[in-house]
């Protein structure tokens, strides 16, 4: 946790610095033009609709630097508090 | 003595439903019963011109349940899923206009209340194809593209026939998709557009199109893969480029500009060899060019090197 959060973190430096605020979503496109597409489908189809409309959209329309950053903050405050108790 | 013992179930006089109200009842029943046992009158009621139905296209095979046909939908504006029909029931079919522009001499934009009075209506019982594999037949009632192109007069430049569906984000949670090509794009060759069978749909089941299904307007090729079907059309434009297609755009390895089926030729995914039945679930043998090959294999003479099938 304590290595994992700094270099999510630092991912999220990187994606911010190389494509500003373009959606996690866009980019994930640009890598790979199909992956999404059958991502959705596996979610809405063998999951829960919503699942994909509710809470995954969201995310992959967000920056892409935002889900690093969060996870990666998260993880580190964690760290950071078990290494102190 | 008599005496007059309340029942539980009795009601005073004043709770007694006045007679205007139940013979207005008796009357509004007597008119459903009877536009039940009429048919062409009950689509008239529902906005649907009546259309005799057009025997040279047999389909084969039984019609698929209207319910099957307007609860298990492909329409991925609406998301991934088959359960898109209450969703898409947010959209808005009226008012609805469609553009027909690009190469013609005479370009018109119609509302869908005019093309339905002007064009030559008739029923065909279509088979339909989807890529995933899955099949359908459906009673659509519309009219022939070359009706609709007769009107604008294409240009002898003009080589393909490009078809856009309406991208309403209020109502469309795909569209906040930002990274994918919308609006969904389909096309065919104007040979394909001017063949017979080449169908512009705005009814099924003898109603107007319901949303799901694309209303209330969209295209139908039997003979290709259903994904080639643009529906909710606003756009129809000739060009002299080749079009490429939403999906096409993203993943083209699997789904082309031809499309036509073929049960020899699999997709990356999965066998085309066999289709199942909508409603039934019985695994039929799927046919070349969906079974409609004496009327469109002449479309492909000469063309071996393109990627007909995929």
């Amino acid at each position: 946790m304590r290595l994992i959060g700094p270099v999510l973190l630092a991912l999220a430096a990187g994606l911010y610095l190389g494509f500003g605020s373009d959606p996690l979503g866009a980019l994930l496109f640009r890598l790979d033009p199909g992956l999404l597409n059958l991502l959705q489908a596996v979610t809405q189809r063998y999951l829960l609709p919503m699942l994909w409309d509710d809470v995954l959209l969201p995310v992959l329309e967000a920056p892409a630097w935002i889900a690093p950053a969060v996870l990666g903050g998260v993880l580190t405050l964690l760290g950071w508090m078990r290494a102190r108790g | 003595m008599h005496i007059l013992k309340s029942r539980p179930w009795n009601l005073p006089e004043s709770s007694a439903t006045p007679e205007a109200l139940v013979f207005g009842r008796r009357q509004a029943m007597a008119l459903g019963a009877g536009m039940l046992a009429a048919g062409p009158a009950l689509a008239q009621q529902a906005g649907l011109p009546p259309a005799m139905r057009n025997t040279r296209y047999a389909p084969g095979r039984a019609i698929t349940a209207e319910r099957e046909v307007t609860t298990y939908n492909n329409f991925y504006e609406f998301g991934s899923h088959k359960t898109i029909s209450a969703a898409a029931q947010r959209m808005p079919l009226r008012p609805w206009t469609v553009k027909v522009e690009g190469m013609v001499e005479a370009p018109r934009e119609y509302g869908i209340e005019d093309l339905l009075s002007r064009m030559p209506l008739e029923e065909r019982v279509y088979r339909l194809r989807c890529v995933e594999a899955w099949a359908m037949v459906v009673p659509w009632t519309g009219f022939p593209l070359s009706a609709l192109l007769a009107e604008v007069k294409p240009l002898s430049s003009a080589r393909y026939v490009v078809f856009q569906t309406a991208t309403l984000p209020s109502v469309m949670p795909g569209l906040r998709q930002s990274w994918y090509p919308w609006p969904y794009t389909e096309g065919c060759t104007i040979a394909e557009a001017g063949n017979e069978l080449s169908f512009m749909v705005v009814g099924a089941y003898g109603k107007l199109l319901l949303p799901q299904n694309g209303g209330p307007l969209r295209f139908h090729q039997p003979w290709k893969y259903g994904f080639k079907a643009g529906k909710s059309l606003v756009t129809i434009r000739l060009t002299d480029q080749r079009p490429v297609s939403f999906w096409e755009k993203i993943q083209a390895q699997e789904y082309g500009f031809w499309a036509n089926v073929n049960p020899a030729v699999p997709h990356p995914r999965w066998s085309q060899a066999q289709e199942r039945m909508l409603g039934t679930g019985e695994s039929v043998p799927t046919q070349l060019f969906n079974g409609y090959g004496e009327f469109v294999a002449d479309l492909y003479t000469g063309l071996q090197r393109e990627r007909l099938w995929a």
